[in-house]
């Protein structure tokens, strides 16, 4: 159908993950990890939440120092990846394609429908209003993280940001916060993607074909 | 005489402290050492009782867990100096007062530690009344040893 | 015997400025294959890459670009935040890289401050000749590594007005400190010269307490707290970069604020 036009057609072949998103996807993946698991090693010189201590076995990093270059060497992978990520989702149009719009009476039903435990899944490629609410919270997170962690690195040169956030250690708070945020989020992801193994596989291999409006039917997996 | 005073009780708590911390920062006090010998040893620094009340009172452990806040300075019949924490309980409820002689404890910038008790002997301690001490004004200035963080 | 290999007179620095391009590349092509392993290594799944010396280079190499980005983004006019004193915590709090009970205090009577390298007049001072030197006190916050922090009045010399006052090379690169406990540490010449970096003697309304430097250390609004040696007993001016105790365990070495 619809031959007249090649570019059209080019469009419809689009995966519901395309090879750039899955890239970003895993860099991601892979610079989240070190970044909480080496500012669980920062966090442990001077602990914010009284008796929270993590142990060596889930920190990067031997003591503070590496830790911390740990940290500043993962923050440019998840910042220059953020920002690609951000940037071809809304020169696509994806991020408001997928995310957009949330509406309250979805949200609900969602929820409700969950408590059910009915777990609609079979439908990849479009989110449900409880997923889109999620991937908004954490991406905002994720740049909450790199503006409180800018306010840390340089108080001093970034006075006018630490002064917004209330101070050094209210800075801290919102960066320890932000994490627990992201960490929450990646359990109930793994988690999901893991009860629903075809989200990790599309992912991977980049999932149905979906037409040019991003909501095309389901294809058959390759 | 008054030394003694001061000197034999505290040796006595001395004794059974001694089993506990590993850390490296607020350690115990060395072995044979009184409470009052080894804060001498921690380079005491000159505070205000005023400065010293609601601050966290914490144990010498890198997860810096909360033992309770102080509530007031006290001095004992004997003249020992003792620090009344809010011990216990969770965000202040549910806690109990108990007294500290002043030389179990540092100074880590904001907050104290208590470096010459167990946790096990904190909960030994009973609770405070009151009887036969006197509370000390804000504007008296003591002399309480300096730690560095447990790690 | 003096090494036949070793040459009369020692080389001199300024060959490290004329290769610093070359230098520059090969840390650029230490950072890169680095950098490859690194990421190579993350995606191998049960590999330690907590560990390997090139993941530890590549750490190292990423950790000085770091730096550089931190000397760019130094504004040298940029004051720090300063406070009332009521908000002054008394006594400050203690920290080094031992315990309080190991720390040996330095005898004002004997004690010298030492000064070498790019400096005109090179006579070593008393406390009381660096005490009747203009004086400037700073309500600043002191910023730790570890995350904590407090707000502490230091009063000194501005480190500026000495370097000024004893005719140091003020267009080095480096200023050195060796202290009495075996710490050094050095800085670059830009926030040496910051306004608000102090050589104190001071703090709160009393001579600086043996635990936190006494008779001299330095405090600077601009830097973490293990940029602030205490008990400074000499300061060295050079294009070379001086010791610093804790740029080889890992530390950032610039360790701006």
């Amino acid at each position: 159908m619809d031959k007249s036009s090649p570019a059209l057609s080019r469009r419809r072949s689009r995966r519901l993950h395309p090879m750039p998103i899955r890239v970003m996807h895993w860099i991601n993946a892979a610079a989240m990890l070190v970044m909480i698991t080496s500012g669980w090693g920062i966090y442990d010189d001077d602990v914010i939440v009284r008796g929270l201590h993590f142990p060596q076995a889930l920190r990067l990093g031997d003591w503070a120092a590496p830790s911390l270059n740990w940290h500043f060497a993962g923050m440019w992978l998840l910042v220059l990846n953020g920002l690609a990520y951000l940037s071809y989702g809304l020169v696509t149009g994806r991020l408001r394609e997928r995310l957009l719009p949330i509406r309250i009476a979805d949200l609900v039903k969602t929820v409700r429908d969950t408590l059910h435990l009915r777990i609609a899944h079979e439908d990849l490629t479009t989110y449900n209003a409880v997923q889109k609410v999620l991937y908004v919270v954490v991406i905002l997170a994720g740049a909450s993280q790199v503006l409180t962690g800018l306010a840390m690195w340089k108080p001093v040169q970034f006075s006018g940001l630490v002064s917004l956030l209330g101070g050094f250690q209210d800075a801290r708070v919102v960066h320890f916060l932000g994490m627990s945020v992201i960490v929450g989020f990646l359990l109930v992801h793994v988690l999901l993607s893991l009860l629903v193994p075809q989200t990790l596989w599309a992912m991977l291999a980049g999932g149905p074909r979906v037409g040019p409006s991003g909501h095309g039917e389901p294809a058959p997996l390759p | 005489m008054m030394r003694l005073a001061i000197f034999l009780p505290a040796l006595l708590l001395n004794t059974s402290a001694l089993a506990q911390s590993h850390t490296p920062g607020g350690m115990p006090p060395p072995s044979g050492m009184s409470l009052a010998q080894s804060t001498a040893m921690r380079f005491p620094q000159r505070v205000r009782v005023g400065s010293l009340l609601h601050r966290l009172v914490i144990r010498p452990v890198e997860s810096q867990t909360v033992l309770g806040r102080v509530v007031q300075v006290v001095r004992d019949g004997d003249g020992t100096i003792e620090l009344v924490v809010a011990y216990g309980g969770f965000l202040g409820i549910g806690s109990r007062p108990i007294a500290v002689p002043i030389d179990a404890t540092v100074l880590l910038g904001t907050v104290m530690e208590i470096v010459a008790y167990t946790p096990e002997q904190l909960r030994h301690l009973p609770t405070f009344t009151g009887a036969g001490t006197t509370p000390l004004p804000a504007d008296t200035v003591l002399r309480v040893g300096l730690a560095k963080p447990s790690h | 015997m003096r090494s036949p290999f070793r040459p009369a007179a020692p080389p001199d620095p300024a060959i490290l400025d004329d290769h610093r391009r070359l230098i520059r590349s090969l840390q650029r092509r230490r950072l890169i294959q680095g950098g490859l392993s690194l990421g190579a290594l993350t995606m191998l799944t049960g590999c330690d890459v907590r560990r390997p010396a090139s993941v530890q280079a590549a750490l190292l190499a990423i950790r000085d670009l770091n730096d550089s980005l931190q000397a760019l983004l130094f504004d040298p006019n940029k004051l720090a935040p300063t406070y009332p004193a009521s908000m002054v915590l008394n006594p400050p709090r203690f920290n080094a890289y031992y315990d309080v009970m190991k720390v040996k205090p330095v005898d004002g009577a004997k004690w010298r401050l030492e000064l070498s390298g790019l400096i005109g007049d090179k006579r070593p001072w008393t406390v009381e000749q660096i005490e009747a030197l203009p004086q400037r006190t700073e309500i600043i916050k002191h910023v730790c590594v570890e995350g904590w922090d407090y707000i502490g009045q230091w009063s000194g010399v501005p480190f500026r007005a000495f370097l000024e006052r004893v005719g140091a090379d003020l267009s080095a690169r480096y200023v050195g400190f060796h202290c009495a406990d075996g710490y050094t540490s050095s800085i670059d010449m830009a926030s040496a010269l910051h306004p608000q970096t102090l050589l104190a003697t001071r703090y709160g309304d009393d001579v600086l307490g043996d635990p936190f430097g006494y008779p001299l250390r330095l405090r600077m609004s601009t830097k973490l707290g293990y940029k602030n040696p205490k008990w400074v007993t000499a300061i060295e001016v050079n294009n070379v970069r001086p010791d610093d105790m804790w740029d080889k365990p890992g530390y950032s070495w610039f360790a701006g604020l």
